[in-house]
């Protein structure tokens, strides 16, 4: 841990952060494949010496066999490599196969290899040399149906990472706000303090900081380790109003006012007792110990015209502040985004359904709000035939779960994407979907419990997730390169350049990746 | 004679022969809020005063649709005699395409009706004259028209309707008529062309795209009197719009609505009108609520309590308290409409011509979740006027601009009130009647009932109403300019009530005269007259409204001669106005009070006033006298936390968000307050010299607050912290909904509810029941609400999570300094709050507390989940056993 600390450099040359190895906080980190090693092994060193990726750890003064390494192994395809080491032991003490965890981590989706895949990102600030899936899940629809067009080669554009802007403008309103820019396409969900670990919501600030990006109090209030960060904070006024105060709303740079969310439309926030600690109760003013429920609307907003005066209201208490609005998905959804555009409001978020944590309840996540991909489309024509799409930016979340998700979101229509998840993931949350049951997170994330709520440092946590952004980034680079473009802005709309495997011919869907499918055991 | 059902079969199954088109069951556009503002008075006015209250609406529409409707017209003005206006249905056309106007009368009125008269209503000769309007309005024509004999005869003929009401089946033919000219030439087109607006007798409805009160200025109706106005702010979400067809009001046959909301069964209740034949043509809320209550009332014939019982249902605790035989009424009502009531939230204002009684009728009606804004006012007097708005400036603008003309109106009404939605007590409607005195002068005069019939009794309406003019009868003998403050307080207390109109006003004046004098007779006669306006205490023969409207103008004028700031005067006050803006500076030398005239100020907005407070505290000023507003929002909002020590002064009224995230100051606010007050006020001192609306200190986290009158809905809903306070009146219902402020005797947050009201004398009176309200300190979790309750009205039925305790002697001790500071600021004594009919009790008799149900201690809890846990490893080790 303190090895990171001091190699952190905020910024590398091209102004954005540096990505330094950040190892799981595990001895045994889970892999997809699992080396064994039997007592047959004489601790040669020999796989040490072959293998490229660091699977057989061995140091100088020890010569005894260490476990592998295997989440680092790309498995039996290594076969064909010189140095595969199961061939060359010379005791055939080494084996190589499938680990069987494999069917049983994570979902339809974010399946076991896209977990996988973001851990090594966040470790490594790489996109994964092991066979990982981690742009399509097994969810048979939505964005794990659609493909970006195989581009013509003669569109690339060869130029290196630097050059290409990933950055979005969040006011284009021109009303005398500032003019924020992210340096990615996408910024951090609300999540609040109750909801999560406190190092974890630094973490996140701390990254966002680094990225130049944005993340969001939920409605758990303004902890005083946030302030440092403020710039970096977006403020939330929900339903419940926990923790907003006039201070923590001239603290922020944009203000959210959470209407809905894509996970449990119709419902409200809901903190379950066993969360409310001491430390969670003071800062949200509430009782120690007793559930808190927020109003599923709220009570002083009930048509647009209060909208408009309650982001009206905002906007007096800080004339600085930009104003985000996040609704979920309803089937009116273009309208709500023209109300909110003539409301006043810079920022259009619609949440789609499919994202939350394990929190919300499944029948909700699944079954009320329409999914974002249906949403992005019918909000972008509608704000063009408006005529005010150039004013606004539309930001798409809800079961966006990776870079890939974040491009085809933008090529519908959306300016950038709100990521709750993928840093969850980033942290090694193993989505074991009991983000509710009390305090007990088994991975120390979603959790207020006093030992387990301080077991990820800041420091990890902003490391891990800086490094699975600037993997991102990666990808989009070499996605807009292989169209010949040099900005994410040229992306904005181009529904052109995506294919849905539904709709296409048995010969010409050949062309493109299957939508995977897996029998999971659930 | 057949009977009525079966003429309802037949009038449904004329209707089945007119056209449509597929039936359409999504909205045409979403349309959320909107402003609207109606009144209605014994003697006709000119249209120019539905001008300033629709003024005042603006930020509640967007200037895309805005309508107005009038009824009660008067003859000259529409050039027609006064029996023509009787009897004669007036149907108005609009012209999208002017072209078409030979081809409607071809088609839709020559045939079938007899046109007394009919011309193409006046306006502004270019549109673009009109200030802000963009949209070309339409050309209207208006006809008087009955039907033809031999057309209605036909009509009765073909359909079966022998024997029917003749009168009923001609407003059938006339209903029909412009249905099938809609359909022709406004629903079954994309490019629409022309559409009926109204067709009622002596009622009718203009309206076009851009703000309401364009309305009268384009069509020329400044001077065309009326008894009854109403106007409506449309706030579409759709940008392009370019034709009105879509704006309020919708017509039925004799009235006009307009509506604030939406519903969230728009097609459940399309889908019931569809049984009867009834099919949009205008995809709006707001149209199938008028055929709503066109069927409801014209076909059903339900009395107006009824279709009040089918669209805005009573339910809960105050079904229970209604007599047994409602009970069984109304359960047939729910249970035959329950598919038809709009879910959502909703208000509807409907102007009326009831012709079978003679007489014009305003109705406002809230939903029974008090979801929209809605202020009820009536003054009474030598004439009479009811009014209903979205937020009370309008009212205030309205009587102001009728003030100004016609001196019998005074600019403070008699009173101001909410409805109760879906309740046992006033059922969320209030009608105000305007009909024939009987005089046998043409005289008419109004009175307002609720929906129970129940007439609404009006303060002082027996007091002389205006000021006469003439030299004062007595003088003023006190030497105002050497009596101290407090001594002077109580010589007009004493004095008052003998004090005619002339001596008040006299007295005013030489109170203007001394505060011009210095500072220190400033400062004096300001505390006197606040005094004045703000407490209620007996004034003699005088009416309470024309006392406050004489003080109030005393005290503007006082406050606008305050020296500029870019004067030399050295007096500790300094003045400002939107027109001086720019010359806001720190104070110097011994300025401390800045005036703060927020008239001109915009209501919202980067360069509202709220704004120009927080640049002044940034500055160093502290202190400040705010007046002259008309609803302008979020006063003391933006000074951010450590703000104790300012102080904000709001005379006049004031508007919605005033000290929403306060965080140190303290804002008095002279008058009533208005909607979403004190939201997430955090710290500091929030008074209120009178009631104060809906979500009053939604999600607020401390502060201190007194409210000398009532709280509409919802007040103190997810409060937590410490928020702590006094309100004297009660509240609509929700009080204290998800109140989550601790442990009351250990620091946490509580609510004093006494129940009362004080009347114009100053006399302590105990409402009909200390909360009236279904649901008190729902799904609470901490805090609690003393509640003056001596005669233990309040049942546990009220409750959800609550539970009613007596008071501890803690308790007393813990609530008895808040008393002493309402006694201190309203005069309400505490020795009067424990006066039970005439004799002094106990607090523990009159006082009671509720308080959540105690959560279960957390120790217990903890030991719970541990041996769940133990269960669970049982049960395996059991399963395993097994295996």
């Amino acid at each position: 841990m303190k090895n990171i600390k001091n190699n952190i450099k905020i910024k590398g040359k091209s102004g954005l952060p540096q990505t330094v190895s950040t190892p799981s906080r595990y001895r045994n980190p889970i892999g997809k494949y699992v080396v064994g090693r039997n007592s047959k092994c004489i601790s040669c060193g020999l796989c040490a010496k072959l293998c490229p990726y660091g699977v057989h750890p061995r140091y100088e003064n020890f010569s005894q066999p260490i476990r592998p390494l295997d989440y680092r192994c790309i498995g039996p395809k290594c076969e064909a490599n010189e140095y595969f080491c199961v061939k060359n032991c010379p005791q055939h003490a080494l084996s190589v196969k499938l680990n069987p965890i494999m069917e049983t981590l994570g979902d339809y989706r974010w399946p076991a290899e896209m977990i996988l895949a973001h851990w090594y990102m966040a470790e490594t600030g790489n996109l994964p040399q092991v066979d990982l899936e981690y742009n399509l899940g097994f969810s048979g629809g939505g964005f794990d149906k659609i493909r970006f067009k195989s581009p013509d080669p003669k569109d690339y554009l060869n130029i290196p990472d630097e050059e290409i802007d990933t950055s979005i403008l969040l006011n284009k309103r021109h009303d005398g706000r500032p003019e924020r820019v992210l340096s990615l396409p996408c910024y951090g969900g609300g999540m609040s303090f109750g909801s999560m670990a406190l190092p974890v919501l630094v973490g996140r600030a701390r990254a966002a900081k680094r990225l130049n990006s944005l993340t969001c109090t939920g409605e758990g209030g303004y902890p005083k380790e946030f302030e440092p960060y403020s710039d970096n904070f977006i403020t939330q006024v929900a339903t419940g109003l926990f923790g907003v105060r006039e201070e923590t709303i001239l603290f922020a740079p944009v203000v959210e006012f959470k209407y809905a969310q894509g996970a449990k439309p119709g419902l409200g926030g809901h903190l379950l007792g066993d969360k409310v600690t001491p430390e969670v109760a003071k800062i949200r003013e509430t009782v120690e110990g007793s559930s808190l429920f927020s109003p599923f609307p709220f009570h002083s907003v009930y048509s647009v015209e209060d909208h408009k005066k309650h982001i009206d209201w905002i906007k007096e208490i800080n004339p600085q502040a930009l104003i985000s609005v996040k609704v979920s998905t309803p089937t009116d959804a273009d309208m709500v985004a023209v109300g909110a555009y003539y409301a006043g409001a810079h920022i259009i978020h619609f949440d789609g359904s499919y994202g939350g944590t394990g929190a919300a309840p499944d029948i909700a996540k699944k079954n009320i709000a329409m999914p974002i991909d249906y949403a992005i489309p019918k909000v972008h024509r509608f704000l063009i035939n408006e005529g005010v799409r150039d004013e606004l930016c539309f930001i798409a979340s809800g079961g966006i779960r990776n870079a890939m998700d974040v491009a085809k979101a933008i090529a519908m229509g959306a300016n950038g994407a709100v990521i709750g998840t993928a840093d969850m993931i980033a942290m090694e949350c193993v989505r074991c979907t009991h983000c509710s049951s009390g305090r007990g997170c088994a991975r120390s994330i979603a959790t207020t419990d006093k030992e387990l709520g301080y077991e990820i440092s800041e420091e990890w946590a902003e490391q891990r997730l800086v490094n699975m952004y600037m993997a991102w980034r990666k990808q989009w680079c070499e996605l807009l390169r292989q169209y010949g473009m040099r900005s994410i802005k040229e992306l904005v709309g181009r529904s052109d350049l995506l294919v849905h495997l539904d709709y296409l011919d048995e010969v010409e869907r050949q062309k493109y990746q299957p939508a995977p499918k897996k029998k999971l055991i659930l | 004679m057949r009977n009525i059902n079966q003429m309802l079969e037949e009038i449904i199954t004329s209707r089945g022969k007119l056209p449509r088109a597929t039936f359409e069951d999504r909205k045409a556009a979403e349309e959320g809020g909107c402003g609207v503002t109606g009144f209605i008075a014994s003697i006709p006015v000119g249209g120019r005063h539905i001008f300033e209250p629709s003024v005042q609406m603006h930020n509640r529409g967007n200037g895309k649709g805005g309508g107005i409707a009038a009824v009660g017209l008067v003859p000259e003005d529409v050039g027609v005699t006064q029996d023509i206006l009787d009897t004669h249905y007036m149907l108005q056309v609009a012209l999208l395409d002017p072209n078409v106007i030979r081809q409607v009368e071809k088609e839709f009125i020559e045939p079938f009706l007899d046109v007394c008269q009919g011309s193409r209503i006046p306006t502004v000769d270019d549109y673009r004259e009109v200030n802000g309007l963009d949209v070309r309005p339409p050309d209207v024509y208006r006809y008087f028209v009955r039907v033809k004999p031999n057309v209605l005869d036909r009509f009765i003929t073909e359909n079966n309707l022998k024997g029917i009401d003749p009168h009923q089946a001609e407003d059938e033919f006339i209903h029909q008529n412009s249905y099938r000219l809609n359909q022709k030439y406004y629903a079954s087109l994309g490019e629409k062309q022309a559409f009926v607006l109204s067709h009622g007798r002596n009622i009718m409805i203009l309206k076009i795209v851009g703000y309401a009160e364009l309305v009268a200025k384009y069509y020329l109706l400044d001077n065309l009197r009326a008894h009854g106005w109403i106007a409506h702010q449309r706030y579409p979400t759709k940008g392009r719009v370019w034709h009105p067809g879509g704006a309020h009001p919708f017509i039925g046959l004799d009235e006009a609505l307009v509506h604030n909301g939406d519903f969230a069964n728009y097609s459940s209740i399309s889908e019931y009108l569809k049984q009867f034949n009834i099919y949009p043509q205008f995809l709006t809320d707001t149209e199938v609520s008028i055929q709503l209550f066109d069927l409801l009332r014209r076909n059903f014939n339900y009395p107006l309590e009824y279709i009040i019982e089918a669209i805005a249902p009573t339910t809960e605790h105050d079904f229970d308290r209604l007599p047994l035989e409602k009970q069984q009424v109304y359960r047939h009502i729910q249970q035959a409409h329950m598919q038809c009531s709009p879910d959502g939230p909703w208000f509807f204002i409907i102007a009326r011509n009831d012709v079978s009684n003679k007489q014009f009728q305003l109705l406002g009606i809230t939903d029974t979740g008090m979801l929209r804004p809605q202020v009820f006012a009536m003054q009474n007097g030598e004439v009479q006027i009811g009014l209903i708005c979205s937020e009370k400036q309008a009212i205030d603008a309205t009587l102001q601009s009728l003030a100004s003309e016609d001196k019998r109106f005074c600019t403070v009404a008699d009173r101001y009130w909410n409805a109760r939605g879906g309740s046992a007590t006033d059922g969320g409607t209030f009608i105000f009647t305007v009909k024939d005195a009987g005089k046998g002068d043409g005289s008419k005069t109004l009175t307002c009932t609720n929906k129970f019939g129940d007439i609404i009794k009006i303060p002082d309406s027996t007091k002389p109403g205006v000021i006469p003019d003439g030299p004062p009868v007595q003088k003023i003998d006190q030497d105002l300019d050497k009596t101290g403050t407090e001594e002077l307080k109580e010589y007009c207390c004493k004095n008052i009530t003998a004090w005619s109109y002339q001596t008040l006003q006299d007295f005013c004046k030489k109170m203007i005269l001394l505060a011009n004098e210095n500072d220190e007779q400033k400062a004096k006669a300001i505390a006197v007259l606040t005094y004045l306006n703000d407490i209620r205490m007996p004034v003699g023969e005088k009416k309470r409204s024309l006392t406050l409207q004489i003080i109030r103008d005393s005290l503007s004028e006082i406050f606008i001669a305050t020296p500029k700031l870019d004067s030399n005067s050295k007096s500790q006050y300094k003045y400002i106005d939107r027109g001086t803006r720019n010359t806001l500076r720190a104070p110097q030398r011994n300025e401390t009070i800045l005036v703060l005239n927020a008239k001109e100020f915009p209501p919202e907005g980067e360069d509202c006033d709220a704004r120009l407070i927080v640049t002044a505290y940034e500055l160093g000023w502290k202190q400040f006298i705010a007046y002259g507003y008309k609803g302008q929002r979020f006063c003391g909002c933006g000074l951010s936390a450590n703000s104790g020590g300012v102080r904000i002064d709001v005379y006049d009224s004031s508007g919605d968000y005033l000290a929403s995230g306060i965080d140190g100051l303290e804002i008095y606010v002279h008058g009533n307050a208005q909607d979403q007050v004190g939201q997430i006020l955090k710290s500091g001192k929030l008074v209120i010299y009178g009631d104060v609306g809906q979500t009053f200190m939604y999600g607020a986290k401390g502060g201190e607050v007194y409210i000398m009158g009532n709280a509409a809905g919802r007040p103190l809903v997810n409060a937590v912290g410490k928020p702590r306070g006094v309100i004297n009146g009660t509240c609509l219902d929700y009080l204290a909904e998800s109140f989550m402020a601790g442990d009351p005797l250990n620091g946490g947050g509580f609510v004093v509810m006494n129940g009362i009201i004080v009347d114009n004398d100053g006399k302590i009176v105990p409402q009909d029941t200390p909360y009236p309200g279904s649901n008190l300190f729902s799904l609470a979790s901490g805090g609690a609400i003393f509640i003056r309750d001596p005669d233990k009205m309040i049942v546990s039925e009220q409750l959800n999570g609550g539970e009613l305790v007596n008071i501890s002697e803690n308790d007393w001790e813990l609530i008895l300094p808040y008393l002493q500071e309402n006694e201190r600021l309203f005069c309400i004594k505490i020795d009067d709050l424990l006066t039970v009919k005439g004799v002094k009790r106990k607090y523990t008799d009159v006082y009671r507390k509720v308080q959540p149900v105690k959560a279960v201690d957390s120790r217990l809890r903890a030991e719970g989940i541990r041996n769940q846990v133990s269960l669970v490893i049982e049960r395996n080790k059991k399963n395993e056993q097994i295996r």
